[in-house]
């Protein structure tokens, strides 16, 4: 009996403190949003009144979000064109070949992730400034392609990894070409995989800091960018809903990236009445 | 004729094998020529600026530098804002994982939810949210003077306990990810098997499940410390002058004083610092291994 009460009360100061530590996590975005409706953007929470002010002055005359928001997208497009290239064919020869210096390759894939972003951003200025191409919307998209392009050769490898392979030896032996197989049966079976490989560069560029910082010029400021100077230098309270904005581009992104791979799983069970393994398996600990 | 099926096989395979070969090195150019490029030809000349004097010569000096006066003690407080940072979110984190693991599916769901989502979005709007919260007026300060606690408002912004807020609110994440992953790897029979052999319940966190997870957490301590060494957008924004970074300091001397060798000399400290750190992760883990292992049999 005293041991059910020890273990009863261990588990609620557990299960509160634990409640406490998810509330640290979550409620500076909350707050965000909140404040994003809020008659006053910089105090008192919860808002007294509610407003939508703030997401009508960032379209208004002389405001500077609009095109820090088009070059964002525009930079994020690119570069997820850069990653995805880089990513399909990477993905294959990790995956899909007897590629000599495998390791050496992934090794090399894995060095932008691990390696803080400001030494990276550092060399990119240094390779960029000489060429006089600091604040070249292709020299930032090229800068985020370094970053973005791992995300999305790890997500490629998984799904490679995921394609049952039976599938395309049974298509060859029924009389099925190279380029059938790879269009009939690979790329349909891919296609959930890049999808979630586009969506993560595109993010990864949109959200990107150190980079945009070190390689913009006063006409090319990044979203980011803008956000990081009206916090330090210009206060602007339309900041508040730009974050608003942010935080909503980034939860829509995770909720296509979850339903396409919902759809994806159907796909592949329906066609391999096989019970498949669950996740994709991932020797040598590799993360994804 | 044995000897002719054993062969036989051998000639079409190999074709194969070098057709999969030339394919592969096709395939891989794209990315190895675009990071050789554009991420380790950088950082090579990263590397060779940090060493070469205003004339061209070699020199230390740029070394010398960073590791003296106000630089030495910037690098200082990046060490010590970092090592705090992976203290909190290790226990943090490990608390929270613990409670996860033992949650019914469905609810441990939802909890890593709000674990993971906050991860994709940006580190900057996650540090304003916080400055919000942190503020005079903020959430936290409203709340602590509504519960009559003595003092409140306190100053929780632009202090060292609002950067360690913040980074730590940043690096959570990870580790709660990773020590997750590792508690669920744990093996409960051994648990179980200690506990029939009459050990309490003190005795079989420290003795069988810490030493466990210990690798584990060693690893998650480690990440956070090294993904906090590079950090800049929550020090820069939460914090006050004591709080300068070396991150901070590097892109100081790149866009406002023009100091470019100074800044790659420090990017190369903070390099080699982070690679020290991803070795001792590496040690770790296949420490953990072979005792996993030995633990099993």
């Amino acid at each position: 009996m005293m041991e059910l009460r020890k273990t009863l009360t261990g588990r609620i100061v557990l299960t509160a403190v634990a409640t406490v530590i998810l509330l640290f996590l979550a409620l500076p975005i909350v707050v965000i949003v909140v404040t994003s409706f809020s008659d006053n953007a910089f105090a008192a929470f919860p808002p007294d009144t509610w407003t939508l002010n703030w997401y009508k002055a960032l379209f208004a005359d002389g405001s500077k979000w609009p095109a820090a928001l088009s070059l964002s997208a525009l930079i994020a497009a690119i570069s997820t064109v850069f990653s995805l290239i880089i990513g399909v064919t990477a993905a294959t020869a990790l995956v899909r070949s007897e590629l000599p210096l495998r390791s050496a390759v992934f090794a090399l894939v894995l060095g932008p992730l691990v390696i803080p972003q400001i030494v990276t951003a550092l060399g990119l200025f240094l390779l960029f400034e000489p060429a006089a191409m600091l604040g070249s919307p292709i020299a930032i998209a090229l800068g985020h392609t370094v970053l973005a392009a791992p995300i999305a050769v790890l997500i490629l490898i998984a799904t490679l990894r995921g394609i049952d392979e039976r599938l395309e030896d049974a298509a060859a032996s029924m009389g099925a070409g190279r380029l059938t197989i790879a269009r009939r049966i690979t790329f349909p079976l891919a296609a959930p995989g890049m999808i979630a490989a586009a969506i993560f560069s595109f993010i990864t560029s949109f959200d990107e800091f150190y980079i945009s910082q070190f390689l913009s010029s006063v006409d090319t400021v990044t979203l980011p960018v803008q956000v990081y100077n009206s916090l330090t230098f210009d206060i602007d309270p339309s900041v508040t809903a730009v974050s608003a904005i942010l935080i909503a581009v980034a939860i829509l992104a995770l909720g296509l990236v979850a339903l396409v791979r919902w759809i994806g799983s159907g796909r592949q069970d329906s066609l391999l009445s096989v019970e498949n393994t669950v996740g994709v398996a991932n020797p040598g600990g590799e993360v994804v | 004729m044995a000897a002719l099926t054993a062969t036989a096989p051998a000639g079409p395979r190999k074709l194969l094998a070098s057709r999969k070969t030339r394919i592969g090195i096709l395939y891989a150019l794209p990315v190895v020529v675009y990071l050789l490029v554009l991420f380790v030809y950088p950082i090579l000349s990263t590397l060779l600026l940090s060493l070469k004097d205003a004339d061209g010569s070699f020199t230390l000096h740029w070394y010398a530098d960073a590791l003296t006066g106000v630089n030495l003690s910037v690098l200082i407080t990046t060490l010590r804002i970092s090592a705090e940072t992976a203290l909190f979110s290790l226990v943090f984190g490990f608390v929270l994982a613990n409670a996860i693991s033992r949650l019914k599916p469905l609810w441990a769901g939802v909890a890593m939810l709000i674990v993971v989502v906050p991860h994709f979005i940006s580190a900057l709007v996650r540090t304003y949210g916080w400055i919000i919260m942190l503020g005079d007026k903020g959430l936290v300060n409203e709340s602590l003077s509504g519960l009559w606690i003595p003092g409140a408002p306190f100053q929780l912004l632009y202090n060292e306990l609002g950067v360690v807020i913040g980074t730590t609110s940043m690096m959570l994440p990870y580790t709660v990810l990773l020590l997750y992953g590792v508690m669920r790897g744990v093996d409960r029979r051994l648990l179980a098997a200690a506990s029939s052999m009459g050990a309490g319940r003190v005795t079989i966190f420290r003795r069988i499940y810490l030493p466990l997870v210990a690798p584990g957490l060693a690893s998650a301590g480690l990440l956070s410390f090294i993904l906090s060494l590079g950090y800049y957008i929550t020090p820069a924004l939460m914090g006050g002058p004591n709080q300068t970074m070396i991150a901070t300091l590097i892109n100081q001397q790149v866009t406002k004083e023009n100091q470019w060798n100074g800044a790659a000399s420090q990017g190369v400290i903070l390099l080699v610092l982070t690679l020290a750190g991803l070795l001792l992760v590496k040690a770790v883990s296949s420490l953990g291994a072979s005792r996993k292992k030995r633990n099993a049999s």
